[in-house]
């Protein structure tokens, strides 16, 4: 892929922070907003706003290909297409079952299927074959090496979970669970298959290093979140400990008493019947 | 028939979970001798960037929960300003410890690139984990609704 830039004018830093990072952050702005206002015309603009910063995100190689962050940008343009394949065909397959609601026509199961099968034989393409997101000729994208092995080793772990979950709470789940081991026994054969068998641009030496990288980067972020989540938790747990006590009300006086003591024993009497 | 159940424990959640890492390491061990491709030094880098970035973007998202949650309290300034207080520890402690020298600089060149390049990184990784828990989730509940509807009156017969 041949990029050059359109904004030479302007200070690189400037041009990175207009181009790249105001549409990234108006991904989560425009989610939010979607999510969040009781206006009813809202959502359609959130997503809106949404739309636009992946759009953006997905230009920012030929708009700041100066900025070494568009090459996350590049990459997203070159996994959406797989991604959603592969989304969407699981979409098919599963309303296309026994769903109590939004049931789709039978026929739709095959086109799911070929679809997951289109997306994930894209992504394996660039690994093993000419799809490899480039930024200049025989340079592979090097946020590829961050979501690949992540992808498909997490894929793996989470399939092989799902088979145990289904097993041990699941009553009946044996088919199913079964289903899941293939899923996980085929992502790690795609796991295997890179550590061993080099592509044309990505070596299984490298996707070895980066694969135990992308491990490290896991169990970091599952550190980092429960940490935050724990500060989080302490920080309500404080702020509701230092809060007064709720006023006391006076008890019920006599005459108070007298009058529920009419109404419950009018209420639970029965003697009308 | 009744299929024998096997007993929830989170042991063996947490096991199936890390099964495909561990027999990685044994193909690895039974093969190579030993751990292939593992520098312990780099790893511990992007592990300790992961955690620092990790931590900064998580508590900034529960900032903005926090404020919400807030709303329905005549929103107190007391758990805010601790959340933002906390998240400022975060960006302090990842800007503090990337200064101090080549240990968690991986091939950037200042403490400024390596925490964009830490922010980047992260993105692309939570996206990669959001598409693999979306596939696993879809996956698996796609194998659920392919299934004959059952009839409930057996179960409980049974």
């Amino acid at each position: 892929m041949n990029i050059r830039g359109f904004g030479r004018g302007m200070d690189e830093m400037l041009q990175a922070f207009l181009l790249f990072w105001i549409p990234v952050s108006m991904v989560p702005l425009g989610l939010w907003y979607s999510m969040s206002s009781p206006l009813q015309s809202s959502p359609l603009r959130g997503r809106f706003l949404a739309f636009a910063g992946i759009v953006l995100v997905c230009l920012s190689p030929w708009t700041v290909p100066s900025s070494p962050s568009s090459a996350a940008g590049h990459l997203l343009g070159a996994i959406i297409g797989p991604c959603l394949l592969i989304m969407l065909g699981i979409y098919l397959i599963s309303f296309s079952g026994n769903v109590a609601v939004g049931k789709l026509p039978r026929s739709d199961r095959k086109i799911g299927v070929l679809m997951a099968g289109v997306g994930f034989v894209w992504l394996a393409g660039m690994h093993w074959w000419i799809l490899t997101p480039q930024l200049v000729p025989n340079e592979v994208n090097p946020y590829w090496y961050v979501f690949w092995p992540t992808f498909i080793l997490l894929t793996s772990c989470l399939a092989s979970c799902s088979a145990v979950t289904l097993l041990m709470i699941g009553e009946r789940r044996k088919a199913e669970a079964n289903t899941m081991f293939i899923v996980s026994g085929l992502s790690f054969t795609v796991l295997l298959l890179g550590l061993n068998i080099d592509g044309p641009l990505v070596k299984a030496d490298e996707f070895r290093e980066h694969l135990w990288l992308a491990v490290a980067d896991l169990a970091g972020i599952v550190v980092g979140s429960v940490l935050s989540i724990l500060v989080f938790a302490l920080v309500i747990y404080l702020y509701e400990r230092n809060l007064p006590e709720p006023k006391a009300i006076t008890p019920p006086t006599e005459s108070e008493l007298k009058q529920v003591s009419t109404l419950i024993s009018a209420h639970i009497g029965g003697g009308e019947e | 028939m009744k299929e024998p159940r096997l007993m929830f424990t989170w042991r063996m959640m947490l096991l199936a979970f890390l099964l495909p890492p561990l027999l990685v390491l044994a193909i690895d061990m039974t093969f190579y001798g030993g751990f292939k491709g593992i520098d312990s030094g780099v790893s511990f880098t992007r592990f300790a960037n992961a955690t620092l970035t990790a931590y900064t973007l998580c508590s900034l998202f529960l900032l903005g929960n926090l404020f919400f949650y807030g709303e329905s309290r005549n929103r107190p300034w007391a758990p805010l300003v601790g959340m933002i207080m906390a998240t400022a520890l975060g960006v302090l402690a990842t800007v503090f410890l990337i200064g101090q020298g080549p240990m968690l600089l991986e091939d950037n060149g200042s403490v400024r690139a390596q925490a964009i390049y830490n922010i980047i990184h992260m993105l692309v990784s939570s996206g990669a984990v959001l598409v693999a828990m979306s596939v696993a989730l879809g996956v698996t509940f796609s194998a659920i609704t392919s299934q004959k509807p059952r009839n409930d009156f057996e179960l409980e017969e049974e």
